[in-house]
């Protein structure tokens, strides 16, 4: 018979499968005697790792102009002048009646319509957590717009209903939505905390 | 549909849901759910005229085109099958599917098999990076967000408006972990209280752990059919009391909760489930459904969803749902036993099996087979799922009719 690599519980790697985790004797899920598992010859399982990777190259398409106006400090929103609405994020079609809009420019102020402090991050964006994901009514936009809300200072400062304002990124960001982000909005001095859109690192 | 036939549960299997079953792939998992509805049923797969697979994602299962392996993994080839996608409420969107293609003629039996690999093959992160992609990947996901972020934004309104306490759907998930103790294919049944969900570590909040549901692996398969094919090939059709699929209903809405309209739906509330409900309701002669509803599966994906699934439902009033679930209402003594099975909190939520289990958690309730979880003379049982935030609803109905 030939060599058999180990089969322990957590058993050895074996030498010859570079992307082997382990293999071992799985247990049966129903919990019944080898004698009544009918899959008993099928409980040896060898684990590996896998790794898949994909590049692309992704069009931002028809609101590609929302993402250039941000690099010069402007928020772009869509209106449709058929029915009135003014979508934001933007539409190129209005999905309310299906015309065609137009490009309007907002002032990127609001007010917090609802939030939540999230306490982790998806894998693929690079974001410190815990981290504040507001739902903002912008001034003259008929959706609501969902980024993250920064420079609050306290948890318990961020109250729904706060008035807050777009902030740009001064620094070179890897995806053009992070070129912008919400903070507070005090009326005296425009920017409640400049600083901290500095130290946010918006990294992807 | 005048003439259309009954459409009827022939049988119906499930693997055992589990947050890492390292044993097996989703075909291995598919095939074991198909094995028991068979043996279930008493039917021979040569006998039935059609499949339908029921998957949400390529990048959990790690294969394109699942469907046809899983159809040609359980001895189907060459008769016909489908695939169908609809995010969490795949399973039940593939029920309805099949419950239309029998309704209609097409076939007069058909085999609804589905699965998913949600558990321990990708890490927690990854997981929720990969259901993010369900979100919109352009606009929210960039920013850091997720389905728990999601969720947590709409039952914060939800309290704001109504006054709903983070102790009401903590009420929810201690329920249904308490079901799933009596659900042998359970997950994660568990005896905790209100306060150990409170104490659990936050996720989003108000969102804390223990308010969300499950990332699983597991498979569930049924057997639709029409009277006359059951009665002639199912072994066990007359020892049971027969159980019709009695209506259907879908409603959407936009996948950007911002996008929705701001009085209703606005945040708070879950517009397509109260579309996809009404449709089922007035399909099925239903006008009081707290009354009328013995038993129901609801789409716990988080223990506020269920809450306020409760109102979209019709079972209360808005902003009753916390009260109610307070109250013991849904209980499994209660009037209206909710989540019997233990839900996605307590017995698991591989998507594209998800729907389908619910399905079959009723049908084991109408057949009186339901064990320690049984509701004393269920005859009437409805399932509630979606997908995203309530972008895809559907709700079916099932009947018990001797």
């Amino acid at each position: 018979m030939a060599e058999q690599p180990n089969t322990t519980e957590y058993g050895e790697t074996g030498n010859c499968v570079a992307s082997k985790i382990k293999t071992l004797k799985a247990p049966d899920p129903w919990k019944r005697p080898p004698a009544e598992d009918p899959w008993d010859a099928f409980r040896e399982v060898e684990l590996i790792s896998l790794d898949w990777e994909q590049h692309y190259r992704h069009s931002l398409g028809k609101t590609s102009r929302f993402f250039l106006a941000l690099e010069q400090g402007q928020l772009l929103a869509t209106h449709c002048t058929r029915c009135g609405f003014t979508w934001m994020p933007p539409r190129p079609v209005c999905a309310r009646c299906l015309s065609i809009t137009s490009w309007v420019e907002l002032s990127g102020r609001g007010r917090l319509a609802s939030y939540t402090v999230q306490y982790y991050a998806p894998a693929f964006v690079r974001l410190d957590a815990p981290f504040v994901l507001a739902t903002v009514e912008l001034d003259g936009a008929d959706t609501l717009f969902m980024h993250l809300l920064r420079g609050y200072g306290a948890l318990q400062d961020v109250q729904v209903g706060m008035p807050v304002h777009v902030t740009y990124a001064a620094a070179a960001v890897q995806h053009p939505l992070h070129l912008m982000w919400f903070e507070p909005f005090v009326e005296e001095t425009g920017w409640a905390d400049v600083e901290a859109g500095e130290r946010w690192q918006a990294g992807v | 549909m005048t003439g259309a036939p009954e459409v009827v549960i022939a049988g119906l299997g499930f693997s055992p849901f589990s947050g890492d079953r390292v044993d097996a792939s989703v075909r291995d998992m598919v095939v074991e759910a198909v094995l028991a509805a068979l043996s279930d049923g008493g039917i021979d797969i040569a006998d039935v005229q059609h499949g339908l697979a029921s998957y949400e994602s390529d990048h959990f299962n790690r294969q394109m085109t699942l469907g046809a392996i899983l159809h040609d993994s359980i001895a189907m080839c060459p008769k016909p099958t489908v695939r169908i996608e609809g995010g969490g409420a795949t399973g039940a969107l593939a029920m309805r599917t099949a419950w239309a293609y029998v309704k209609s003629g097409l076939c007069d039996s058909i085999i609804v098999y589905g699965g998913e690999q949600n558990g321990k093959s990708v890490t927690s992160a990854t997981a929720q990076q990969l259901f993010a992609l369900s979100s919109d990947a352009d606009w929210e996901m960039m920013v850091g967000g997720t389905y728990t972020g999601y969720y947590a934004t709409m039952i914060r309104e939800h309290m704001r408006l109504y006054g709903t306490t983070e102790a009401q759907f903590a009420h929810i998930a201690v329920k249904n972990r308490r079901n799933a103790r009596s659900n042998p294919i359970a997950q994660k049944p568990m005896d905790i209280t209100v306060a150990d969900v409170m104490a659990s570590p936050p996720v989003a909040e108000p969102y804390k752990l223990l308010d969300c549901s499950l990332l699983s692996d597991g498979a569930a398969a049924i057997i639709l059919s029409t009277q006359e094919w059951a009665r002639s090939h199912s072994s066990r059709w007359a020892s049971r009391p027969p159980v019709h699929f009695v209506a259907t209903g879908c409603g959407t809405d936009f996948m950007r909760l911002g996008d929705r309209p701001r009085t209703y739906p606005g945040l708070a509330h879950f517009r397509g489930k109260r579309e996809a409900s009404q449709q089922a309701y007035m399909m099925a002669g239903i006008k009081e459904p707290l009354k009328e509803i013995d038993v129901a599966e609801l789409y716990d994906s988080y223990s506020g969803a269920e809450l306020q699934a409760y109102e979209e439902l019709g079972f209360c009033e808005y902003g009753q749902g916390g009260p109610a679930a307070e109250s013991g209402m849904f209980d499994l003594d209660g009037q209206l036993p909710v989540n019997t099975s233990g839900g996605l909190l307590g017995r698991g939520a591989p998507v594209g099996a998800t729907g389908i289990a619910q399905a079959g958690e009723i049908a084991l309730q109408l057949w009186n087979e339901a064990g320690g979880r049984q509701v004393p003379g269920a005859r009437r049982g409805l399932t509630d799922t979606h997908a995203g935030t309530g972008t895809i609803c559907v709700t079916n109905i099932f009947e018990r009719r001797d």
